[in-house]
């Protein structure tokens, strides 16, 4: 059994992570609110030297990992751009980027991308974008569609793995933020993580964070496979990282107390920018009941 | 190389064997060894033979000691596939797990020939002397004493919560022989006979079975120098060494996952008409299942190139005894829904009790999960 992605992989994603912070870092994100026109600008040169958009991550189990390793590097900074929807994109279609969808309300965080792009529901319904509704917070934008087939279904399982890569990213950021604030922060003339309720808080989020790696892994390699079960593995693992979203960023937002609301705290962009991959194409009931659906 | 969940044919194959094993030797309503039903006893020590006979019971064990050096994959299908059924090695399986190779590594010559040849043909049970009425998660702070005494040592002090006490034959002690700057200092393992009169065992009837849980008094035990384990007043790297056997621990959520699975089947044509929310929380737990059983994985490959980390072994602890937990809630909802009267149904119904009840020690035995989330939180901010 090989339990992690291949060092190359890791390394990929390492010089990504480098290469973002090297771009902006956490600017990047609030850049892109400030004037959401310039998203794209503003790392589309770095996500080319990365070589980023010539990684192939349906047909070669090496640029998979590659491409999801590049996700959580993308989620770390709250990268302000929809690498997970273009990796996904289906190799028998000229577009972009895919999203998958809700049968109702279908929206995708795409605002302002150029296209073209397509949608696939879960049941492997794909259509076309030929417009888009106001953007809502996150960059998310409400889609119109003109359906194109319904031969999307072996296109769901990768395009669902790649943004909970992306959410896992920021959970590792959100850790890594709130370890370092309670060890800063004092109370009561003592750092907020000599209290054992503190301690315990934190040991909470990282089982979930620490589940959801190796769970998004698995689902990776199930892909990657192309195993019967790969959608299923994917919805299992879009619930899990739903769940582990929930219980970590209420922990660090609690263990940052006030001050993690502000927009200078970068906990706080990371929560709200979280928000799209939470809820889009389902949340957490509608990913249970389908999933639910399929195993009973 | 890219990931690879698989754990091969090999492992396939043993995992065959064994269930064919099971289902030859043990009977259906097997609940563990340690029920008021004597005959519960015979069947895991006749289990131990048949596994002995094939070369299956010390699987792990380097084969210079009797085993077959088995791959750590190996020795994760036998460690899930015993607990999914109940544990039928019973009593046995500390000695292999842990008993037997800590004295491959600490013992002398003549402790090994002693002692591990009958661990390998499944013919003892140890038990293990550690926690004490005083001395639970603070282990360090024991009270049971050994008094030099001519060419050896009299032993005197109580030991408590210990499992097989009543059936075992051995007991791996853990005494204080001086005192240190350190608690952890001045402490010694003792390898010493059960049947010896000044050792009283009085057993504890618990939820989790009535042949489970023991008190053991010790009064005045004399043992010789030959029944030391390692060095005088260094037992405590020894615990350690048992508690890094033990950080897998026991598959927990093998027996989950069986019988998770085994309940559509237990509920038949009721299964589509349950309410919705309770399906659900059935496919939360399969998923709690599977990520519980990745993340033990996760800790063994790292084990086997030497590169675990207290955090891994933690983090995954804590998820197996919450699993095991909120399992039990969920099944004894399902089995509650059972309608039909049948083997497979009354079968269902006693395993998801059993379980219920022994689910509720899972977060406090082996190490309780506030001391694994202590280890967790100290890696975790040393790291950052």
């Amino acid at each position: 059994m090989i339990l992690d992605v291949d060092e190359q992989a890791a390394e990929f994603g390492r010089q990504a992570l480098r290469a973002f912070e090297a771009a902006g870092g956490d600017a990047l994100v609030q850049q892109a609110e400030a004037k959401p026109d310039t998203r794209a600008e503003l790392v589309d040169s770095v996500l080319r030297e990365l070589g980023a958009w010539d990684l192939n991550a349906r047909d070669d189990t090496d640029e998979l990992e590659a491409a999801a390793t590049l996700c959580r590097s993308a989620g770390y900074w709250a990268l302000p751009y929809p690498v997970a929807e273009i990796l996904s994109r289906p190799g028998d279609l000229d577009v972009s980027g895919l999203s998958v969808v809700a049968d109702v309300n279908p929206a995708a965080p795409v605002a302002g991308i150029e296209g073209p792009w397509a949608t696939v529901t879960i049941a492997g319904i794909r259509s076309a974008v030929i417009g888009h509704g106001p953007a809502a917070p996150g960059f998310v934008a409400p889609l119109e569609l003109s359906a194109v087939d319904d031969r999307g279904a072996a296109d769901v399982a990768l395009a669902l793995v790649l943004p909970c890569w992306t959410l896992l990213g920021m959970l590792d950021r959100a850790m890594e933020l709130t370890v370092a604030h309670v060890t800063m922060r004092k109370q009561f003339g003592v750092p907020l993580s000599s209290f054992q309720g503190v301690q315990f808080q934190l040991t909470d989020a990282e089982v979930e964070r620490s589940g959801l790696d190796i769970l998004a892994k698995h689902a990776l390699w199930s892909v990657g496979a192309g195993r019967p079960d790969a959608a299923n593995d994917a919805l299992a693992l879009r619930m899990s990282a739903i769940e582990a979203a929930d219980v970590v960023f209420r922990v660090c937002h609690q263990l940052h107390g006030a001050v993690g609301f502000c927009d200078e705290t970068t906990l706080s962009w990371l929560s709200r920018y979280s928000q799209p991959l939470r809820r889009l194409p389902l949340g957490l009931s509608a990913t249970k009941a389908e999933l639910t659906r399929r195993m009973s | 190389m890219t990931m690879d969940f698989e754990m091969g044919a090999d492992a396939d194959g043993l995992r065959r064997q064994l269930r064919d094993l099971v289902k030859e030797h043990v009977p259906d309503d097997f609940l563990g060894a340690f029920t008021d039903d004597p005959t519960d006893l015979a069947v895991v020590q006749r289990f131990c033979r048949v596994l002995a006979d094939h070369e299956l019971l010390c699987l792990a064990w380097p084969e210079e000691f009797g085993g077959r050096g088995g791959s750590v994959w190996e020795q994760t299908v036998v460690r899930e596939e015993m607990w999914a059924h109940h544990e039928p090695r019973g009593a046995q399986y500390m000695g292999v797990n842990w008993v037997g190779p800590i004295i491959m590594r600490h013992g002398t010559q003549q402790q090994r020939q002693q002692h591990l040849p009958p661990i390998a043909r499944g013919e003892v049970i140890w038990c293990q002397g550690f926690s004490e009425p005083e001395a639970g998660s603070d282990l360090a702070s024991l009270r049971t004493t050994a008094r030099p005494d001519g060419d050896g040592w009299r032993i005197t002090g109580q030991k408590i919560w210990t499992s097989y006490a009543t059936m075992a034959q051995w007991c791996f002690l853990l005494a204080r022989t001086s005192r240190q700057e350190k608690k952890q200092q001045g402490l010694t393992v003792f390898l010493v006979p059960m049947d010896d009169p000044a050792i009283q065992v009085r057993p504890i009837r618990t939820m989790l079975g009535p042949h489970h849980l023991n008190e053991v008094f010790i009064d005045e035990l004399r043992v010789t120098h030959a029944d030391v384990l390692g060095t005088v007043d260094h037992g405590w790297s020894i615990v350690q060494d048992v508690m890094s056997f033990e950080r897998v621990g026991i598959a927990r959520y093998a027996r989950c996952e069986r019988l998770l699975a085994a309940a559509p089947t237990a509920l038949g044509d009721r299964w589509q008409s349950l309410p919705d929310e309770l399906r659900s929380r059935w496919v939360r737990m399969i998923t709690h299942c599977r990520r519980a059983r990745l993340m033990a994985y996760r800790v063994v490959a790292l084990q086997a190139t030497g590169q675990v980390q207290p955090r891994d072994a933690a983090a995954y602890r804590i998820a197996v005894t919450r699993l095991d937990q909120d399992s039990a809630e969920v099944l004894t909802d399902l089995a509650a829904e059972v309608t039909d009267d049948s083997t497979y149904t009354r079968w269902f119904k006693a395993e998801v009790a059993d379980h219920w009840r022994y689910s509720q020690a899972s977060t406090v035995s082996s190490g309780s999960i506030e001391m694994q989330r202590i280890l967790l939180s100290r890696a975790l901010l040393a790291a950052g």
